[in-house]
């Protein structure tokens, strides 16, 4: 039947009104945006790249040469922990497939040196037979070094596009190996590529802890020659939440300011640091989340190794400093200051304290970001400048506006004012729901996206097409207004489903495989498709049944 | 009323679509075989984004833009091949440049680049053979940040953490022969840059290395394939298996004549020309359903009637309805033709034949099949006797 409870109609003019207020803020001038609230007002569609101008790039790691270099320290330590236990060999060579092998001069050896081996790293894994040991890491250690290696890279891009003061900058991993990095707005991609391989500064200093107790708290007026003072991270962060305006202002100061600056004009928590650089974050070899054994409590920690030249000035800067606090600072912020517990020499250390896991895998992370773990090669590189973008814009808007005219004239021509009107009327809130939807999923629209909503405005009145023609078929075989309408509907709605799904079908494998402005045609055309599921099957019947009940037609002007 | 509505196409139309059959059997072969002949013969006119190279869109700063200069002055860069075409106006253009080698000839231009941007006393020199090594020299002593940044001037983005710490007046960067392949595209970016910036505006710039264009170029396939497969294996649970492989021959004869036009007209064939035959595989199966819903109906309702008259019969009655769709589609994607500028331009015109063409197959290609797969109504006869003996 044709007819629709009453509760029906009202949701579905509750979720197409909905699907208007969501659609608005698009069309909204931004004179009107500044009154409305935030979280309203930028529940806007994201314009892509294509449309507004940027730059595009895809990275891909070299995770080779990470390994390459990784499995030459490996080959070092095996070869000073074999010396050390005594095991005569021959050679320890790294092999280009990123294996180390040992040769011993002995077979009978082979289980001590297999022991040596376990020493060095418990990862490592020993294969071969006989005298020839063959080492490698063990496939686990292999996917979270990659993991770790990408995860990383992201973090140091990300602080490094910050620093170009560009806004909302897209970085995200893709498959293995590879990361995308989208940044809107930018004219000239010179800079952002020398900075892409820049290494952060990181650096560890002592706390000058006389100046920190003496001023209880509140900033020192005068700062010894030696000492400057730095903001700590959670300072920024909380200064971030708390003041995003002066927040803002910071980012944006030419020239930038500087970190004591920043503690005096703002005020965020900051301490009193010694100029001199204790260790460099560039040896600095590696920093990871991990836990405490169990006889101590199984605590979050955070574990951290350095090269031989940073593990000795560490051993000596602690011994003399226990019980003081060690600040790190990275990028003019400082991003922890445990104290030293007793003096760390072997070249690694952990830092203790009342950290969750989450926190502590963020502050390994944060340690490792001195330094860009791989080499970062642009494999695939965009860039739209913001006058072609609004050309496309131009041309977009043209041929939408264009096309949605031209098959509306044709439904009016052909199925007369009425049901033409319900076509155009089915039509228009297709399309107010794709928009919706964008708006709501934060989908880019792109150009090809625009294209697949002009193709939607094509499509979608083909719903009301077969109802309309199966009506006049239904007219034609004799039957009455009523009986010919709810036929008509009800027969074309396997139609209409069908044909649907299929061309989603299209759409949806179109989105997995597709890249860039192509997602964003696959995005708008299946939301297009979906959206019109609703209008075709929903929509269309509240409106011939309202009007149904409405005007009780004996003959039906189709 | 204001107008009365019309009938684009009369009702109760007898066309004998079926007995033209074996003519346009006939046709489609022959424009499918010819699709097929004109890739292997002509090739596709492959865009960046499936071979890799460069894509520079540029605008005369003045007047309009001269072509045959432009040509000359590309041409004779030493990057390979060069294409150029206007691009939406008079005054714009395309410049393609084919993918780059990492050869030592690309090591020269970035010699000549270094030297360009950066001052006489640059050098960029190949490493040792069979690596992919360069060695850059400079007038005067460097630090690592020094280096990274002197570096990038030709777009190589090197780890600092691998430069030099101390002062030095020469670097060797360690690349592979791949990794310096991708690189060279950027130095081609520049050299082309260097030698068109005074008259020309760069407006937008592309560049695919070679490993992704081959990537894309295996996905694209695989998407295609995937899509075909998806919709032929719903079709046959929705209807029977011949409505399957009756929709995939004709999607598949969408798909090859499709190509056959970007081979005819000389059209890129990139991301979008992909998108394009993906979306037109699924605006032919929507025709193609909605005939077959009614084939199906129809079996049922005159079982009596023989096969080529049941498909005759649907096709007829859902004549009108697939016209007046073409017809909505064929105008919106008109006004992208006309109205969608440049870069949608292969995109639409592919469309629009695909509107064409798969409205066509849906028709004669889709319903033909059932006629030499032996769909027939005794099927349909079977079922319902089974449904009522278990009623």
């Amino acid at each position: 039947m044709l007819h629709l409870p009453r509760w029906q109609t009202i949701a579905i003019i509750i979720f197409t009104a909905l699907a208007g207020f969501f659609a608005l803020p698009n069309i909204l001038p931004d004179s009107v945006d500044d009154l409305l609230p935030k979280w309203y007002a930028q529940n806007r569609i994201n314009l892509g790249l294509d449309l507004r101008g940027g730059a595009h790039f895809l990275l891909e790691a070299d995770l080779r040469g990470v390994l390459n270099e990784r499995m030459t320290n490996v080959s070092d330590s095996v070869r000073s922990e074999l010396r050390k236990k005594q095991v005569a060999f021959k050679e320890v060579a790294v092999e280009p497939n990123g294996h180390v092998t040992v040769e011993l001069r002995d077979e009978a050896q082979r289980p001590a040196a297999i022991e040596a081996i376990r020493a060095v790293d418990p990862s490592l894994v020993a294969a071969g037979s006989g005298a020839k040991v063959d080492v490698a890491f063990s496939d686990q250690e292999l996917t979270r070094k990659r993991k770790e290696v990408i995860d990383q890279s992201i973090e140091i891009l990300r602080r490094r596009v910050d620093e170009t003061g560009t806004i909302e900058p897209t970085i995200v991993r893709e498959g293995d190996d590879r990361i995308l990095l989208q940044v809107p707005g930018i004219k000239d991609t010179t800079e952002l590529k020398s900075k892409i391989n820049q290494t952060a500064k990181l650096t560890f200093h002592l706390v000058n802890e006389d100046l920190a107790t003496s001023s209880g708290g509140a900033l020192p007026a005068v700062l010894p020659p030696t000492t400057s003072l730095v903001p700590t991270r959670e300072g920024m962060q909380a200064l971030k939440a708390g003041n995003p305006k002066a927040f803002d202002e910071i980012q944006s100061a030419n020239p930038r300011l500087s970190p004591e600056q920043i503690c005096r004009r703002y005020h965020p928590p900051c301490l009193p640091i010694f100029k001199r650089v204790i260790v460099g974050g560039e040896d600095l070899d590696d920093a990871k989340a991990t836990f405490e054994s169990q006889q101590n409590g199984g605590r979050p920690i955070i574990s951290f190794t350095f090269n031989a030249a940073g593990g000795r000035s560490f051993c000596a800067a602690t011994r003399q400093n226990i019980g003081k606090r060690l600040a790190i600072q990275l990028d003019n912020e400082i991003i922890s200051a445990p104290v030293v517990q007793s003096a760390i020499c072997g070249g690694s250390g952990i830092i203790t304290g009342a950290f969750t896991p989450q926190q502590t895998q963020e502050q390994a992370l944060l340690l490792r970001s001195g330094a860009l773990p791989a080499t970062l090669t642009i494999i695939e590189e965009r860039t739209v400048g913001a006058d072609l973008g609004a050309d496309a814009i131009h041309a977009g808007t043209v041929a939408a506006v264009v096309g949605t005219v031209l098959v509306m004239f044709f439904m009016f021509g052909t199925y007369g004012p009425l049901f033409g009107g319900f076509a155009n009327l089915a039509m228009g809130v297709n399309l107010l729901l794709v928009l919706a939807g964008m708006s709501v999923l934060g989908a880019s629209l792109t150009l090809p996206g625009i294209a697949g909503l002009v193709l939607t405005v094509g499509m979608s009145v083909d719903s009301n097409v077969l109802i309309y023609e199966r009506v006049r078929e239904e007219k034609a075989n004799g039957r009455s207004a009523l009986g010919a309408l709810t036929a008509g509907y009800e027969r074309a709605l396997a139609a209409v489903i069908d044909s649907n799904l299929t061309a989603l079908i299209a759409g949806v494998l179109l989105f997995g495989f597709g890249s860039g402005p192509i997602r964003g045609f696959a995005t708008s055309l299946s939301l297009g498709l979906l959206t019109h599921l609703f209008t075709a099957t929903i929509f269309t019947r509240m409106l011939l049944a309202t009007w149904m009940r409405w005007r009780r037609p004996t003959e039906l002007t189709l | 009323m204001l107008w009365k509505p019309h009938h684009i196409v009369p009702a109760h139309t007898k066309i004998n679509f079926m007995g033209h059959r074996l003519w346009a059997l006939g046709l489609s072969t022959l424009v499918n075989v010819l699709s097929l002949a004109g890739v292997f013969v002509f090739g596709l006119n492959f865009g960046i984004d499936f071979e890799g190279g460069i894509a520079i869109q540029v605008r005369a700063k003045q007047g309009t833009i001269q072509l045959d200069e432009l040509r000359n002055t590309t041409g004779a860069l030493g990057i390979g091949e060069v294409s150029l075409q206007e691009f939406g106006d008079k005054s714009s253009a395309l410049i393609r440049v084919q993918r780059q080698q990492g050869n030592a000839e690309c090591v020269a231009h970035a010699d000549a680049v270094m030297k360009r941007r950066v001052g006489n006393g640059w050098s960029v020199k190949p490493g040792a053979e069979g690596t992919g090594d360069v060695v850059f020299s400079a007038p005067s002593q460097l630090d690592a940040g020094g280096w990274r940044d002197a570096v990038s001037r030709v777009g190589l983005t090197v780890l600092e953490r691998e430069l030099p710490r101390a002062n030095t007046n020469t670097v060797k960067i360690d690349m592979t022969p791949e990794q310096r392949a991708e690189w060279c595209q950027q130095v081609a970016i520049k050299v082309v840059d260097d030698a068109i910036s005074n008259q020309y505006d760069v407006r937008g710039t592309e560049s695919v290395g070679p490993k992704v264009g081959a990537e894309l170029m295996h996905s694209g396939i695989i998407a295609v394939l995937a899509t075909l497969a998806a919709i032929a294996i719903y079709m046959w649970f929705r209807f029977e298996w011949q409505f399957g492989i009756g929709a995939l021959i004709s999607m598949l004869h969408d798909v090859i004549s499709t190509i056959g036009i970007f081979v005819l007209l000389r059209l890129d064939f990139s991301l979008t020309a992909l998108a394009a035959v993906l979306t037109i595989a699924g605006y032919s199966i929507n025709d193609t359903v909605v005939v077959f819903d009614r084939v199906r109906e129809n079996m049922r309702r005159y079982k009596k009637l023989g096969l080529v008259d049941v498909l005759n019969l649907s096709i007829n009655e859902t004549l009108s309805r697939t016209v007046m769709t073409s017809i909505t589609v064929f105008v919106a994607v008109l006004a992208l033709v006309i109205f969608g500028g440049p870069v949608l331009y292969s995109f639409s015109v592919a469309m629009l034949w695909g509107v064409i063409v798969g409205t066509y197959s849906s028709i004669w290609i889709a319903c033909a099949g059932l006629v030499y797969m032996k769909l027939r109504p005794e099927q349909f006869r079977r079922e319902e006797e089974g449904a009522k003996a278990k009623a």
